[in-house]
This record gives structure tokens, sequence and C-alpha cells, in this order.
């Protein structure tokens, strides 16, 4: 299996109009990756993948793929096949002509079509399947048709628009392994655009964090979940506490923060940030609700928090408190069942204590919005 | 090449956006656009004949225009009286069959929309059917049965109504009649299509509340049906004001329609400038008639058509 | 309860007058293509006849009318049918501020008057061809092409609108699809785009054939050496009619209905297919087992559709055999009983009033015999007026005929010959 074709993103401008809807984005992404952007809706993602397909010319910056610049190929010219949000399958086409339609284009013979969607109906699990039309699959079906089509045109990249958002709960769990095996297989590059973190995170080498038209944080999932590099990547990728505060002193690789509500606390700077920060910065510090834990009575040290409880809820397979919070967010704990006793704390005054490593700083900024 | 054109050209391709773009300009500016300018411009010149054309004597002139509200010069008269006359007999016609027209379809219209069942089908294709029978045999139709052996005057004199035959042609009434015929579709369609949209469960509650069904139509269906009955008396307006046909086999010997002036004016005198100037005006009158009424009634240009 | 009877019974014989009015004068001139007079009429009826169809099949006029309206009628379906595509793609992706300007231009040709649409077309193609410096019998001033160019104006407005409804639904995504895919941009039209629009395109195109076929005030401006069917017809109307004109309309209108019902039909057939497939299983869509509805099964439109097709082979064969010819013999013998029995009356009256003067004024009595000629019962004296009627009634166009002028309200009525100018002549004048 080859490496694959890489796609670079060369300081990328577009503007329609006034509107700046992609801010100097420079991307790398390596060959064979299964590369994703993660955003809210109106971040700009969708507008990346039209410019590497090719439907949307960039304002300035450049686009390459494998190291070609693309300025000028048209989107039927380019190594790439998109999958579109909703699938765009030909309503009037049987499923195998869908699927070969790019073959078709190239002048191939019905049987060679004929044969090759049938090895790619077995792949994609739908084997004799070919003569229906769309409209009398499944979503989870035309999804897979959907895949089947654009690997037929046998692209060096994929892209794919949020492809599994108008599946129900359960098949989209069980399309994302689907998909990841299915790159895996065919070893070309993926580029995904989701605003769902879990997704990203389940399937992706590399995750670009989208914000308002900028890149906010390129990284594998692990480093964008546990090592944010700002407060949006922080916020919007997972569940997260935010304390809000001014450096009170830097020490090495952690600093001194004095929170608004929860006194001084003591916590790690985000990699990306260290020897960036200094003394009296506003900043940020992010604590998930499972790294917090109940810390016994009169604990006290810089990483013990005290709040009054507002409400709780039994979720199964973990308690959650919610505490009064910082900025008029809840402050919220996760303890994970594992079937102690647990006492009903509505009202009380609560502390609670973390590790160091599991609080992260990083400069003060916008959050994503809930 | 602006930002816009070539956005459409990314779009569409050069080759298609190329076609697209040749037969739209085609249709907008040559079939429309310029055909209509050239008519007006042509309406101001005197009738040259051919040779003399571009030449010194072809200047711009109001003569065409005076000449349908003052006639010939010297004449004997100081109005042009049978050209006005006919002008605006015309327009009050066309306005009284849009009237007759829109009572005739509205509680049609009503009925198909808000009916449901297998027989509504077939009274839909009893609709269109007569609507692709060639304009002129509806009017032969018309004028078979208005003649004066025809089977309305046998029936009328045979059940002693009438004691000698009634003139329908010579009274108009078999016109008026050719045209409402005509044009029934044009009215039916518009209405019926505004009135299958709105939800029947607003009637229901209308009548929940005890509202009559005067009440009803007049606070919930007309006003929702607004649009349609706009679009279709503007196009039953515009067509009867427009007609040629009809007025040409229906009309009695003494009465013409506004549209057998400029059709004289064109085929009779050879007088195209005359014929341009006429046709001029009742385009521009038709178009401010309904312009005014739309005003009225409050309604778009945006909802013809629909 | 009773209220709501009454409402029911007003709707219906409201709905029985409106038809009426709507397809009355269709049956009763369809009906008149079958009566023999030469003047359309229903009543009386005389006898049954199949000829004013053969006078119209050997009538040239009507003939290279229908093959100029095909002429004419093809040409504007491909150009308004294209137009119209463009015009609604170009709708869908035009700049926002243009939007309504450019859907006010495009739909204003609905609602110009047809004359006046007529006259722009002859007026700004006569000036095209003079700045050219092209004679008169240049491309640009051919009939067919006026007439084309003329009709396009404005049924092209017709398919932009049926073509618009239609794009609406149209997902653009496709054709990214299709282009994303490899296709060229005229591919994925051709490919994409096109199959997806094309019912919608054979509705615009059979409205615009029809349109095309039955217009007449665009037409009659522009027809220069082509006239179609419509100014023929309308020519023939004007100027005398014939029952073959009634027979042409039968025809129109069987074919209409005809159309209606089969389209209909296959509309119904799809819905239960679709319905079926449907229905069915995997497993017999598989198989290739699924049963598919017949033809006729509940699909009451295929039914009346094959009973119409039946109705129309038996009118035609009892018209390849049927002979109207002894019925209309003894139409005319009674009628000559009838008209000898009015001129014995009239002789013997005139006998009485003759020796009525002749006792009163004694030799005077000669000088008086004309007046009976002024007395309305004029036509009546003529013998070559009754010679006349038997040659008229196998006379393939008695339209021909110079309107008989006669406008007294009984001349006519005793001379078949003159039943064509009787009504005709009233408002030819």
């Amino acid at each position: 299996m080859s490496a694959g074709v890489g796609v670079d993103l060369e300081n990328l401008w577009i503007r329609f109009g006034d509107f700046v809807a992609v801010r100097d984005a420079n991307v790398h992404i390596k060959g064979g990756d299964f590369f994703s952007f993660l955003g809210p809706s109106g971040c700009g993602k969708t507008t990346i993948l039209r410019a590497v397909s090719g439907f949307l010319d960039p304002s300035e910056g450049r686009v390459l793929i494998g190291g070609n610049d693309m300025k000028g190929i048209g989107p039927n010219k380019r190594p790439t096949a998109l999958i579109f949000q909703n699938l765009a399958l030909f309503p009037l086409m049987k499923v195998w002509e869908n699927i070969t339609f790019s073959m078709e284009i190239k002048g191939a013979s019905a049987r060679e079509r004929r044969k090759r969607a049938d090895e790619l109906l077995d792949m994609i699990a739908l084997p004799g399947q070919g003569d229906k039309l769309p409209s009398e699959l499944s979503g989870g079906q035309r999804q897979r048709v959907a895949i089947a089509r654009a690997l037929c045109a046998e692209p060096d990249v994929l892209l794919l628009d949020e492809p599994l958002s108008a599946l129900d709960l359960k098949l989209r769990q069980h399309m994302r392994t689907e998909l990841r095996e299915i790159q895996q297989r065919v070893g070309i590059t993926f580029i995904y655009i989701t605003h769902d973190q879990g997704e990203a995170l389940t399937m992706s080498d590399s995750i670009a964090v989208m914000k308002a038209g900028v890149i906010d944080q390129i990284a594998d999932g692990k480093t964008i979940y546990n090592d944010p590099s700002t407060a949006f990547a922080a916020s919007f990728v997972g569940e997260n506490n935010v304390f809000r505060g001014r450096i009170k002193q830097i020490m090495g690789n952690e600093a001194l923060i004095e929170t608004n509500r929860s006194g001084t606390l003591l916590a790690r700077i985000s990699t990306a940030n260290q020897g960036r920060m200094k003394a009296g910065d506003e900043a940020m510090m992010f604590i998930r609700p499972e790294a917090l834990a109940l810390a016994g009575e009169g604990a006290a040290g810089s990483n013990i928090v005290s709040a009054r409880v507002n409400h709780e809820e039994f979720e199964g397979n973990v308690f959650n408190i919610f505490m009064e919070g910082d900025g008029g967010k809840e402050l919220k704990v996760s303890i994970p069942n594992v079937g102690q006793s647990f006492d009903d704390h509505t009202g009380q005054n609560i502390t609670l204590q973390y590790a160091t490593e599991n609080a992260v700083v990083v400069p003060a900024g916008e959050l994503a919005a809930e | 090449m602006p930002v816009f054109l070539k956005e459409f050209f990314k779009r569409n391709g050069t080759g298609m956006g190329s076609l697209m773009l040749a037969l739209v300009l085609f249709w907008t500016i040559g079939l429309i656009i310029l055909p209509q300018l050239s008519m007006l411009d042509f309406s101001f010149r005197p009738n040259l004949p051919p040779p003399e054309i571009g030449g010194p004597k072809d200047v711009y002139t109001l003569e065409n225009y005076k000449y349908l509200i003052y006639g010939p010069e010297g004449g004997s008269q100081d109005y042009n009286a049978v050209d006005l006359k006919v002008f605006f007999r015309t327009l009050v016609a066309a306005v009284c069959v849009t009237i007759f027209n829109l009572i005739l379809c509205y509680p049609i219209a009503y009925y198909l929309a808000q009916t449901k069942g297998n027989h509504i089908r077939i009274f839909a294709l009893m609709l269109i059917i007569p609507y692709w029978i060639n304009e002129i045999l509806r009017a032969f139709a018309l004028r078979i049965i208005f003649g004066e052996t025809g089977v309305l005057n046998n029936a009328l004199v045979g059940l002693g109504i009438f004691d000698t035959p009634f003139d329908f042609i010579r009274n108009d009434i078999a016109l008026y009649a050719g045209l409402g015929y005509a044009y029934i579709l044009l009215m039916i369609f518009p209405i019926y299509n505004v009135i299958e949209s709105l939800d029947r469960n607003q009637i229901e509650a209308a009548r929940d509340m005890g509202a009559s069904w005067v009440k009803i139509h007049q606070r919930v269906v007309i006003p929702y049906a607004k649009p349609g009955i706009s679009s279709g008396c503007t196009m039953v307006f515009m067509l009867s004001a427009g007609a040629l046909a009809a007025p040409q086999i229906l009309g009695g010997p003494s009465s013409l329609w506004f549209t057998q002036l400029i059709y004289q004016q064109f085929n009779d005198n050879s007088d195209w400038p005359q014929g341009a100037a006429y046709a001029v005006v009742l385009l521009v009158t038709c178009i401010l008639l309904v312009l005014a009424v739309m005003r009225l009634f409050k309604v778009n240009m945006g909802d013809i058509g629909k | 309860m009773k209220n709501l009877s009454f409402t029911r019974i007003s709707i219906w014989i409201y709905l029985a007058v409106f038809f009426a009015y709507l397809l009355g004068p269709l049956i009763i001139m369809s009906a008149t293509a079958f009566n023999s007079p030469s003047f359309p009429r229903m009543t009386p009826w005389e006898c049954l006849t199949f000829e004013w169809f053969s006078a119209l099949f050997q009538d040239e006029r009507i003939l290279n009318g229908i093959w100029n309206s095909i002429l004419v009628g093809a040409g504007t379906v491909v150009l308004s049918v294209a137009m119209g595509l463009a015009g609604a793609l170009m709708l869908t992706q035009i700049w926002p501020k243009l939007r309504a300007t450019y859907y006010t231009i495009i739909i204003a040709p609905i609602l110009i008057p047809g004359v006046v649409i007529g006259i722009s077309t002859l007026v700004f193609w006569d000036r095209i061809n003079r700045m050219l410096g092209l004679g008169a019998d240049s491309f640009l001033s051919n009939g067919l092409f006026l007439t084309v160019i003329g009709q396009s104006t404005f049924i092209a407005s017709y398919c932009m609108l049926v073509l618009v409804a239609r794009l609406q639904r149209y997902d653009v995504a496709l054709t990214e699809a299709a282009l994303d895919l490899g296709a060229t941009h005229a591919q994925a039209f051709r490919k994409v785009l096109l199959p997806f629009m094309r019912p919608a395109i054979a509705s615009a195109a059979v409205l615009a054939f029809l349109a095309s076929f039955e217009n007449y005030n665009t037409t009659t401006f522009t027809f220069g050496e082509y006239p179609t069917l419509t100014i023929e017809l309308a020519q023939k109307v004007r100027y005398g009619i014939t029952p073959a004109i009634s027979a042409l309309a039968f025809i129109i209108v069987v074919l209409t209905v005809f159309a209606a019902l089969a389209n209909e039909a296959s509309i119904r057939r799809k819905e239960l297919v679709a319905m079926a497939r449907k229905k069915a299983t995997v497993e017999e869509l598989e198989s290739g087992k699924l049963r598919l509805p017949g033809f006729l099964s509940s699909n009451s439109a295929a039914v009346a559709l094959v009973v119409v097709a039946c109705a129309t082979v038996a009118v035609a064969g009892t018209a390849a055999v049927y002979s109207p010819q002894q019925c209309i013999a003894e139409v005319q013998e009674q009628k000559r009983l009838e008209t000898e029995q009015r001129i014995q009356e009239l002789r013997r009256q005139r006998e009485l009033r003759r020796q009525e003067q002749q006792q009163q004024q004694g030799e005077t009595a000669p000088q008086a015999q004309p007046s009976g000629n002024n007395s309305g019962f004029g036509g009546v004296f003529n013998p070559g007026n009754l010679s006349g009627d038997s040659s008229s009634g196998e006379d393939a166009s008695p339209t021909e005929e110079p309107p008989a002028g006669n406008n007294s309200g009984f001349g006519g009525v005793f001379n078949p010959g003159n039943l064509s100018g009787g009504d005709g002549g009233g408002s030819d004048n």
C-alpha cells in the first residue's frame, strides 16, 4: 500500500464579499491520514473542503494535493472525491449505476461497471442490492453506497462533509468504526468535516479545531483533549470546567492562578503556551469533570476547590454534581459509580481536589457556545 | 471579468455557461426588450415608403398618437370619436369579462381545491380538455350556438320564450360569452393552486366559531387566495383586452375591439407606425391599469404566474 | 341537515351549469360535424353523414395549414424549451439584487397581449433586416422564422414556469457530485440534471406545442407565406363556415380526450407500480418475481381509454360503410314536398286574391303579378334555387359560394342552399 497523497493548505484565505470565511489557514495533512476539521457550524470548515475539492477558488494562498498546486484545476480534474452531507446520490440511477458513475464518465463498458459495482457492494456489505434505487435503501445503506461511489473513482483523497449527521445515534456510532476500517483498508487520505467531537476523536489521526474561520489547534485527538492550546479548543472538545483569573506566578511549566472565585490554584501550562505566558496575564484554567474528586474535610492547598451544590444527577455510570461555578457556568464533577454509597449534597458546600497535571492553563479567550 | 460572471462560469463550466447565457440574453434582450423598444420607436415615426426610411423625412413625430385622439387632420370632428369609443369600450368590456369570470370561477376553484376524491381528477380533466382545443374552434363552437338559427335560438323559440330569434351576435352577448369561455382555465388554476394550500382546519375553526359561509370566505379564504385571484384576474384581463380571434369571429358587425383596429392598421391600411402606436397605447394602458389595481389590493408582481 | 342538503343540491346544479357552459359548445360543435346541412347546426337534425370529414381531408389549405403548424410547433418547442430551461437555471443562480427585475422581464411576455408581441416582432426583425441590407425575401423576413420567434417570446415564459417548479426541487449537490466524480459540466448536465428535469421538459414541450398550435394573435402578424392551421381556420370561420370545420374540431376533441386519458392512465399506472414496489419484499425484488399490476386493473382512466379507442374504431368502421345518400334524398324529397305544398298553397291564395281583385277591379289584374317577390317568400319562387339544393349537398366546399345575402328571416328556411348564408350572412356583412 502506498503512503498516500498529502494535502497542504498554504496561507489560505477565502472571502465572500466582506465576510472572511477562512483566515490564513496553514495545514499539512500527511498522506494516508484520517484528518478531521472539527468546529461548530459556520466556522468555515465546509468552505475549506470546497476549496480542496475545487468548487471554490481561494481568495489568497494555495491548495496543494500531492505537492501540486491545484489553482485553475476544476473539481472534475482533481484527485479528490467528496461525500456530501446529504450524500447526493443520483435519485434516478440504480445503486450500481450510482457507484460506477465515475467509470461511465470515462467510457467504461456496462459489463466492467457491473463487475466493479459488485466488488464494491461486497466491500460495503450490500451484496446483491445493485438494482435498487437509492430511495429504496435505508439511511445507513445509502451512506455506504455514497462511500462506494466515491471510492470507485479511485481518488487519492476522500473528502467527507459531515456524512453521518443525518443518521440516528446508534447507526452513527456504528458507521464511525466502519469508516475508520474502510480508511485503514484502502489507505488513502481522508479529510473529514464534523461538528461532533466524538466522531473526530474516535476516527482521526489528526484533528484541526476551527473557530470562526481560524484554525486554533492541530494535533492528534489525545493532545487536543488533554493539552488544548486555546480556551476555545479546551471548551469545545469534551466537557470542561473553566476557572477565569490572572496568572500570579510562573513556576517552570506550572502556574499559580489567582482565580475570580476559587482562590489561588495551581495548574500546568498547556504545551503550546509554555514560555509564552507571564505573571499578570489574563488566563483560564480548565479541569475536566472526571478529573475532580471529593476531598476529605479540612483539606487545603493550591489544588482544592470548594463550592455550593446546586443539584445532582445519577447517570448510571457516573454521579454528576453541579455546583455554582465561574461566570454563570456551573461547575460539574463526575464521580465514577463503582458501587460506593453516595450522599445527597444539595445545598451544602463541598470540597474538591484535583491532580495538578490534569488542570490546564491557557491564555484567556473566547469559549465555545454551549 | 466581473466576479459574479467568473463565479457563474466556474459553476456552470465555460461551454454550458456560455450557451445558457447566450440563450437567456437572446430571449430577454433579443426577443423581449429590443422588439418592444423598437415598436415604441417605430410608433413615433411617420408612415413612409421603404426607400424613404432613414431619409430626411424620417423624423420623430407625435402624429400617430394625435391620430387616436383627434382623428385625421382636417377631419370633420374634433375628436376621433370612433377609435376612442372602441378603445374605452374594449377596456370596460375586458373588465366586465374579468369580473364575470371571477364570479363564475371562484366557487369552482374553491370546490375543486377543498374537495377530495376521484371525481376531482375527472373534473380537472374536463377543465383542461377545452383549453387544449384551438381558440378559433372554441369561438366557432359558440358561434354555432349563438347563431340566428343556432341551438340556443331554436331552443328559446321552441320553448316559446322568444317569438323571434334573438341576435346574440349583434348584441355582443356571444362575444362576452366567448371571451369568458376562452379564459376560464386561466382564472381557475391560479385560484385553485392557492386555495389548495390553505389548511382546511382554518375553515373548520372559523366554522366552529360560528362564522357564516359568507364570513368565512370574506375573512379567511379570500384574503388567503388574494395572490391567486389577482394573478387570475390580471391574466384574464390582459388576454381579453388583447384578444383578437374572439372579437373577429363573435363580434357584431358594428362593434369593434381595439385589437381589430390595430389589425386593420397593419393589414388593411399598411400603416405600421400607426398600428404600433395603437399597440403601445393598448399595452401601456393595460399595464398601468393592472399595476393600479394590484396596488389597490396590495399584491406583488412576484405573485403572478405562481 | 336540511340546510346542508340544500347547499349540496345547489353545488351540483352550479357544477352542472358550469360544465354545460364549458363542454356544451364542444359537444354541440362535434355533433354538427355529423349533420348533413351545409351550415353547421344541430337542430333540426337531418341526416347522419360523414361527408364533412372527407371534405376536410380534401381541403388543400387545411392540410397545408396543419403542416405549417407542425413546422412552427416543432421550431417553437425546441427554441422555447431551451430558452425556458436556460431562463429557469439562470433564475436559480442569478445575483439576488437582480432577481426581481429579471423575473419581471421573463414573466412579462405572458401578460403582453399577443397582438403586441406579433407587431413588435415584425417591426424589430424588419428593422434588423433593413440594417443588414437584406432583401424582402431574406431569412429574417421569412414567415416561419418570424412566427417561431414571436411565439417563443411568450411560450418560453410558460416553459420557464413549468421548469422552474421542478428545478426548485433539484439538489445542486447532485451536479457537484457528478463534477466531483470526474464529469465535465456538459456531462453532468446531460447525465444528471437532464434526466431529473425530463418529466418537466416533456410537460413544457407539450404545453409549448399546444400553445403554438392554437396561437392566433401573434401569428396573424408574422405568418407571411406560411399560414398555420389556426390562421386558415380563422379565415374560413370569418368568411363562411361549414361543418368541415366542425369535423376538424371533432377530430381535435377526440385526440385531446385520447391524450388526456392516456396521460391519466399512465400516471395512475406509475402510482400503482410504485406502490407495488414499495410493498414488495427484498426477495421479491431480487428474484424479479414481483407481480406488477396489470394495465387495466384498478385503473379507471385506462378503462376509459380503451372504451374511447373502441368507440373510435367503431365510428370509423361505420363511416367506411355507411352511406347517407338515401337519407339525404329522403330529406330532400320531403323538403321538396313541403315546398311544393307551400307553393300550391300560395298559388291558391294568389288565385283567390286574383279572383277577388278581378271581381273588384275588372281588367287591371295582369299587372299585379310580381307582387309576391317582395313578400319574404321570394326565394321559394325561384326554381334555380331549388335545383341548386341537390348539388350543394355533395359539394365539398359550399362556402366558396357567395353568401346569399337574403336578410329576410324566412327566405332561407325553405332553401337548404341558402343555409350557409342565412346565418353567416348576418354577421359577415
